[in-house]
């Protein structure tokens, strides 16, 4: 039996929402970066126990430095959120908690991953205490260009959103 | 009588011709100059004269003009060569881009009909039913006929159930990108309880039915017409019953849902 999800991927600017898709969807990784318009839909169908699978229904909307300003109607019926901040860039975690706030308010009652992408740019220890010390927790750390735990942001969802159905 | 009055009857015996004909030439002048100070009766007198003389210029254009006309245009195209070809070359290549694009459909169109079984299906409707093949061939050209139906989630775009004619892009994103095209469009408008209804793209139109908690998206290819419209919207509202009975009897199956909808829209003559 397979049963459909819709996921939306949020966050700021060039934080590699796309990236992070495609490398779970494609696992390919390209340096050319390309600003998102509007929204961007693809699928993965991922095996959850044998004869079962969820149809994951990604949703990549631009991005925007301001999450009040996302249309409302692109977030109607979703199943699960990923919100993506780039750890090379302060200015898209330095306010994150205003912006998660937003999120669960838009989104509520409804499973949430916190990403910090391009880890591959940053030494993970230095990368740890600059976060703790912001009081900032991720669910993830993640590299799109070298796909480091980026199937494992999206398993940890379909479970989620498969123990919730 | 003295020698000055006999003067004078000699004068006037002798000169008598004279006078009379100064008086003629005194009396035309008087004329002339009338007709030349008054524009009207000068208009009447030279005009036909200015016509004939227009006439007979514009005859002799061709003869008298025409060459250094042509030699002029020879010269200045020889000259200015890449203006001439920039000025023209939309004009022509939009003409002969729409001659070959209408050649070619002509001549698949040809090859597919003589090709296809259909092709002699309508070859033998045509011997045996006394009508024209190209009359059979137009109104099979003009005909509406449903490719594909989806049965989408309103809010959350996801695909419940579908039927298609024939193999699509994975018909989930379509549903995914049709509801974010249509919630855009009804965002953009800013009209609560507006619907998008249709969208034209070449040869196909999709025609959306919005319902409370789902849509139904039909792609459809040919001449979608009123009555076409009216017929699609029946087998909507037709399938939207049954799949409303399938609802509240038992928990979605969307193999059950999809066999309606092949009950509903397949061979469906609209």
């Amino acid at each position: 039996m397979q049963t459909s999800k819709k996921i939306v991927i949020l966050g700021h600017f060039g934080v590699g929402k796309t990236s992070l898709i495609r490398r779970f969807v494609e696992d390919s990784f390209s340096d050319n970066y390309k600003v998102s318009i509007g929204v961007h839909i693809t699928k993965k169908v991922v095996e959850i126990a044998a004869g079962d699978s969820m149809s994951l229904i990604l949703w990549d909307l631009e991005g925007t430095d301001d999450l009040e300003t996302i249309r409302n109607s692109y977030l109607l019926g979703t199943h699960g959120v990923i919100f993506v901040f780039d750890v090379t860039r302060p200015s898209t975690f330095q306010n994150i908690n205003t912006d998660l706030k937003i999120v669960t308010e838009k989104l509520p009652n409804i499973p949430l991953l916190v990403i910090g992408n391009k880890t591959d740019l940053v030494v993970i220890k230095e990368l740890e205490e600059l976060l703790n010390k912001n009081q900032i927790s991720t669910d993830f750390l993640t590299s799109a260009k070298t796909g480091d735990a980026v199937n494992d942001v999206f398993l940890k969802l379909v479970n989620q959103l498969n123990g919730a159905t | 009588m003295n020698e000055k009055d006999k003067l004078e009857i000699l004068k006037d015996i002798l000169f008598t011709d004279d006078r009379e004909y100064a008086e003629k030439i005194a009396k035309r002048i008087a004329i002339l100059e009338q007709t030349i100070n008054e524009q009207k009766k000068l208009t009447t007198k030279v005009s036909p004269i200015v016509e004939n003389q227009l006439k007979e210029f514009t005859k002799s254009i061709p003869t008298s003009l025409g060459p250094t006309i042509t030699a002029t245009l020879k010269e200045e195209i020889k000259k200015n060569k890449d203006e001439i070809v920039d000025a023209l070359f939309p004009i022509l290549g939009k003409m002969i881009k729409k001659y070959i694009a209408q050649e070619i459909k002509l001549l698949s169109e040809k090859i597919n009909n003589q090709l296809s079984t259909k092709g002699w299906k309508r070859k033998f409707k045509s011997w045996f039913g006394g009508i024209k093949e190209e009359e059979l061939i137009l109104s099979e050209l003009s005909s509406a006929s449903i490719e594909q139906v989806l049965l989408i989630e309103k809010n959350s775009g996801i695909l419940t159930a579908s039927y298609s004619k024939t193999d699509t892009m994975d018909q989930e994103m379509i549903s995914g990108m049709l509801t974010a095209i249509k919630t855009f469009v009804e965002d953009a408008f800013n009209q609560k309880n507006q619907n998008l209804e249709l969208i034209e793209y070449e040869l196909y139109q999709i025609h959306l039915q919005s319902f409370i908690n789902y849509y139904i998206a039909v792609i459809i290819s040919g001449n979608y017409t009123l009555t076409s419209k009216n017929k699609v919207q029946d087998l909507i509202f037709n399938f939207y019953d049954q799949f409303m009975d399938i609802k509240k009897s038992k928990t979605l199956n969307k193999d059950v849902i999809e066999k309606e909808l092949a009950q509903n829209f397949n061979n469906a003559d609209i």
